[in-house]
């Protein structure tokens, strides 16, 4: 008894330091298989016990199962180092410069007056107002006559066109879309049209073509105060809720009243636009009553709220198409 | 219009606070476009009192003055002024004195003597442009005084920008009246009434209006034994303040009065009137006239004429002739003020060109009344100013009544409800009145409105609630925000298309861009296009601004490689741009052109090499696919590409058509080198353009799920070896065709030529994935299906399974 004792001793030495020196999970597989498996050297020793009387038999057992318990998680911890090692290896072996950019291709951009437009066109969606298209080569009668631009009227002049071989213009505003959207149909209307628009008009402050937005709205009982509260609403949602605005009167054929709008910007008057109540002439052509409706418009010009927006000192940069300029905005 | 705000208030009482009147007047529509001093402030500068002159020992032109400031010692100023004189009074800038450009006078040694400032000349005190001398004032003037005290004051002229419609505010009696409106005061006119003789005007000359309708009223007055000469400095200071010309003092009274009362006269020497007979009427057809700016000018039947016995001699409204001009030697003088039709003149002045202050207030309509007042003031002008005897009465004929300003019925509940707000009539018929429209209130409430002869722009109930708010002040007017029925909001299809196809675009790495809708036709032949091609029918414009912007777009792609070959200019590594827009395309005579939606997109590499991407990069049309097949698939459309025919702009090796069904969508290929060169682009360089209309034609239908398998899927690799020529597309469809329902998707995912490959073969390698939706696939099943491929590849194609 004393004997087995000291050999089990002995080989849980062996067997601590066989484990100790397993350089990997294969290796140290291989130890246990020496020490605890079938044919190792535990069960070698253990057939010697059968000799002994039970009593003691009975201990022997004990003392070799707590060996071997020793052993198996000498065997664990052996196997949890060697992973943890593995682990630590694999991991400093993938170090990246995580400052590098990442793959793909580099992020696209969209137009300053591209966001500006569908800006406008949210804040406006959420008043009812929907989006209406007209072409960008107009009728003389829709860009003017229907509007109620008189004949031979210095009014004409307010708006220097670009006439089309063989008849028609360039839209010279986004007003036709009234006509176009109010002919013969039926109000309440609420509408926006937004798009580009020609004047013969080049300079550093003018480019022969720009944008504008159309608002109009034609119910019972609309007033010039709603123009207001809308234009309002809208200036403080473009550039913030201490945005003052100033109407101007102003002559346009197609409102009356009319106004200039000033929205306030850095300390000084920006002009936007022009607006109005719509005048019953129009209304007559396109065969509404005056007398039962009323409606509002405005044409707000888009091209200065996004050169004021982002800093762009000069028109002909929204349509130089500068990769430089467009990449920042 | 130029006002100088010192002569409006000997018109009418302007409020104290400058600002107030400005910013009022400017909500009120007359907008201040700017704002100037007619010089600038002189209080530093003073008078000084030349004691000596005498030649600088050391230079000769320079002279050594001896200065007196009315007390102390006196300066020592060197002058280089070739009219400096002893005795003269002067204005000297002492040192520390700053002039109005900026300059600080120092004390400063000049070739040895030491000069204590200077004396200036008009243009250094910012008083006119001459530089002949330095200015010599007054020589009352006090020594040791400011100079502010010997000068005229210094006034404040403002630009004022006036609508088309507001004829009577150009001038300075509307602009007067305006301010009567809002401020209140009584109007202070000029007198008017000359002295007059015995002989009557209608023995001096004969007036006829032959075309009535043209001309509404003619008067006529006449003064004898004028002398021709330089008005006074008051004059001319009026006029240039104003920003006219001084000519001579009977065409100066002439504008003077067009300035006061808005109403163009013309004088004629009458002298030189043959038979001393006016007509008025339309011109015959080829008639000439030799116009005061001395151009020769042909006119036809429309234009209205004054004419002698000979023939015209003054554009009616425009401008008068050379012929009849009152020049130095002219001693007697017809004066003409009328009314003449403003369309009439209008259209004149446009075909001729000739923009004249005349044809700019008759435009937009003068006062009909106001027309004998005009000439009667100018004639008690020539009288004071050019020693004129004014002849009795005034020759006055009558055409067609002129437009007259008629009744309005107002409804005040309805002006209310127009504008939001709660006026009432009688607040209503006080603003009215301040703008000189007569006024009374109807027993039912509404108010009965008479707009003043001036006021040719009322016409509606409309018309007057602008007054109304105007007066009241649009600032004044709530603001509420609309009620009523409130519909979802939605934008047409088309608009949507354009959105999304920006958002999938941005989102493949482009850059949006907008440029010009002109075209140059010249890119046609740059772009290689065929005699017949539909890009040729392009829709002109009759006055472009530039030749080469003479067109609409028949296509975007110009505009992007122009602005390509700007952004290599300006170094970019690559240019990634692209651009939503319409194009245009002529339609028959009188027809709008059609125009469609496009998307096109140009990438340009400069620096093939980029972090991260593959080596060899791609060829850089397969960047331009590979945008475009994100633009298509984001936009639900299923397209196919084929090799691009009849696009002699691109390269024949490297183009493709996409097809959505057997619509032709566009193209995308690289640069045909020709077209490259032909744009100044020099390195590899891909282009698309898509026409987004058939996207807009469909409706969005959402995405139908075909249901997936969660059986065993079998994945087998194919490489084959086949001819260049033959298109991967073409044997990806023959694999679907022959795969059976099992096959469920194919996809190339390796390309390969060269070592190992025989000449004029590629080596394509095909992923196929089969799977069942029911059960999982015998091994025997799957390789039956590819055997059976193999053997339909070879058969067609002729590939071999490497």
């Amino acid at each position: 008894m004393v004997e087995l004792a000291g050999e089990l001793e002995a080989l849980e030495a062996e067997a601590r330091q066989e484990i100790s020196a397993a350089a990997d999970p294969q290796a140290l597989a291989e130890v246990r298989a020496r020490f605890l498996g079938r044919k190792g050297s535990l069960r070698g020793l253990l057939r010697g016990i059968g000799s002994l009387p039970p009593e003691e038999r009975a201990r022997a057992g004990e003392a070799a199962n707590r060996v071997k318990d020793r052993i198996e998680a000498l065997v664990r911890e052996r196997r949890e180092a060697l992973r943890r090692e593995a682990e630590a290896r694999s991991l400093a072996g993938h170090r990246l410069d995580v400052t590098l950019p990442g793959a793909g291709p580099a992020p696209g951009h969209l137009h300053p007056l591209t966001r500006l437009m569908r800006d406008v066109t949210r804040f406006f969606h959420g008043l009812g107002f929907s989006v209406e298209d007209g072409p960008e080569v107009e009728t003389e009668y829709h860009n003017f006559e229907a509007l109620n631009f008189p004949p031979d009227h210095p009014a004409w002049d307010l708006q220097d066109t670009f006439f089309v071989r063989g008849g028609h213009v360039l839209r010279t505003h986004t007003s036709p879309v009234q006509i176009r959207v109010m002919t013969g149909r039926e109000p309440p209307f609420r509408f926006l049209a937004l798009g580009r628009v020609y004047r013969h008009d080049s300079d550093p402050t003018h480019s022969p073509m720009f944008h504008q937005v159309e608002g109009f709205l034609v119910d019972d009982g609309v007033s010039f105060a709603d123009l207001k509260g809308v234009l309002f609403a809208f200036a403080r949602h473009l550039f913030g809720d201490d945005t003052g605005v100033r109407f101007r009167a102003h002559y346009f054929p197609f409102t009356e009243p009319s106004a200039e709008i000033d929205f306030s910007w850095r300390g000084a008057w920006l002009e936007v636009g022009g607006c109005g109540m719509i005048h019953p002439n129009v209304l007559r052509e396109c065969g509404l009553d005056p007398e039962r409706y009323q409606g509002f418009a405005f044409g707000l010009g888009l091209d200065r709220i996004a050169m004021v927006r982002h800093g762009i000192p000069h028109i002909g940069l929204l349509f130089d198409a500068d990769q430089r300029v467009l990449e920042q905005l | 219009m130029r006002v100088p705000l010192s002569w409006l208030a000997e018109w009418i009482e302007l409020p104290g606070d400058r600002e107030l009147l400005l910013s009022r007047l400017t909500l009120a529509g007359l907008e201040i476009e700017s704002e100037e001093r007619t010089r600038p402030d002189l209080s530093e500068i003073v008078v000084g009192e030349v004691l000596a002159c005498e030649p600088h020992p050391d230079a000769d032109r320079l002279s050594v003055c001896r200065v007196g400031l009315g007390g102390g010692e006196p300066l020592t100023i060197v002058c280089g002024a070739p009219n400096v004189g002893a005795g003269q009074k002067v204005a000297v800038a002492r040192p520390g004195t700053r002039l109005p450009d900026g300059t600080r006078i120092r004390r400063v040694r000049i070739r040895g003597v030491e000069s204590a400032g200077m004396i200036c000349s008009a243009q250094e005190l910012g008083l006119g442009e001459q530089h002949d001398g330095i200015l010599v004032l007054d020589p009352t003037a006090l020594p040791g005084g400011s100079l502010e005290e010997v000068l005229p004051p210094a006034d404040t002229v403002i630009e004022v920008e006036i609508t088309p419609n507001r004829g009577d505010w150009c001038s300075l009696l509307g602009i007067a009246r305006e301010v009567r409106a809002l401020f209140g005061g009584e109007l202070r006119l000029p007198p008017v009434d000359p002295p007059e003789v015995e002989e009557p005007a209608s023995a001096a000359v004969a007036i006829r209006v032959e075309d009535t309708a043209g001309c509404h009223r003619y008067v006529g007055r006449v003064v004898r034994d004028v002398v021709v000469g330089p008005s006074p400095a008051w004059l001319v200071h009026r006029l240039e303040a104003a920003g006219l010309r001084a000519v001579n003092n009977v065409v100066d009274v002439t504008n003077l009065v067009l300035l006061e009362f808005g109403q163009p006269l013309h004088a004629f020497d009458l002298e030189r009137l043959a038979d001393r007979r006016i007509e008025v009427r339309s011109a015959r057809a080829g008639e000439k006239i030799l116009t005061l700016d001395g151009e020769a000018r042909e006119l036809g039947e429309d234009d209205l004429v004054i004419a002698d016995g000979r023939g015209p001699v003054a554009v009616a409204g425009v401008m008068g002739g050379a012929d009849s001009e009152v020049g130095p030697e002219a001693r007697s003088v017809l004066l003409e003020g009328a009314h003449f039709a403003p369309a009439r003149v209008r259209r004149t002045a446009r075909r001729l060109g000739l923009h004249t202050e005349s044809s700019y207030r008759f435009e937009r309509g003068v006062d009909p009344e106001g027309v004998r007042r005009a000439v009667d003031r100018a004639a008690r002008l020539l009288a004071e100013l050019a020693g004129g005897a004014v002849l009795r009465g005034a020759v006055e004929v009558l055409g067609d009544p002129p437009p007259r300003t008629h009744e309005i019925l107002l409804d005040p509940r309805r002006v209310d409800r127009l504008l939001g707000t709660d006026l009432g009539g009688e607040t209503m018929a006080a603003g009215l009145e301040r703008l000189g429209i007569r006024t009374t209130v109807a027993p039912d409430g509404r108010l009965r409105c008479q707009p003043p002869s001036w006021r040719n722009d009322l016409h509606l109930p409309e018309d007057l609630a602008e007054e109304v708010a105007r007066i009241h002040g649009y600032d004044r007017i709530p603001s509420t925000l609309p009620r009523g029925a409130c519909r979802p909001a939605r934008a047409p299809r088309r608009v949507a298309v354009a959105e999304e196809a920006r958002d999938l675009l941005a989102a493949a790495g482009l850059i949006e861009a907008v440029t010009l809708s002109f075209y140059d036709p010249g890119d046609a032949e740059r772009l290689r296009l065929p005699e017949d091609d539909p890009r040729r029918c392009i829709v002109e414009l009759e006055n472009p601004i530039l030749r080469d912007q003479r067109a609409l777009r028949p296509t975007l792609v110009p505009a992007l490689l122009r602005a390509a070959r700007r952004n290599l200019d300006r170094q970019a590594g690559r240019v990634r741009l692209f651009e939503v827009a319409r194009v245009f395309r002529a339609r028959a005579q009188g027809e709008l052109p059609e125009e469609r939606l496009r998307a096109s997109g140009v990438l340009a590499v400069a620096e093939p090499r980029g972090l991260w991407e593959p080596n060899p990069p791609p060829p850089v049309f397969f960047r331009a696919k590979g945008a475009v097949e994100r633009l298509l698939v984001g936009l639900g459309l299923r397209a196919r590409f084929s090799r691009a025919e009849g696009e002699p702009w691109l390269h024949p090796g490297a183009a493709a058509e996409i097809r959505v069904g057997r619509e032709r969508l566009g193209v995308v290929g690289e640069l045909h080198p020709a077209t490259a060169a032909a744009f100044g682009i020099d390195v590899p360089c891909a282009v698309f353009e898509l026409d987004l209309e058939v996207a807009a034609a469909r409706e969005p239908t959402p995405p139908q799920l075909r249901p997936v398998s969660n059986q065993p899927a079998v994945r087998r690799d194919l490489a084959l070896l086949v001819d260049r020529e033959v298109a991967a597309e073409e044997l990806a469809d023959l694999i679907r065709r022959r795969g059976g329902d099992s096959l469920i998707s194919v996809s190339v995912f390796d390309r390969y030529e060269g070592e190992g490959v025989p000449e004029g073969r590629v080596s394509l390698a095909f992923r196929l994935v089969f799977q069942r939706p029911d059960r999982t696939l015998t091994d025997a099943e799957v390789t039956g299906a590819v055997e059976g491929i193999v053997r339909a590849l070879e058969e067609r194609f002729g590939a071999a399974l490497r």
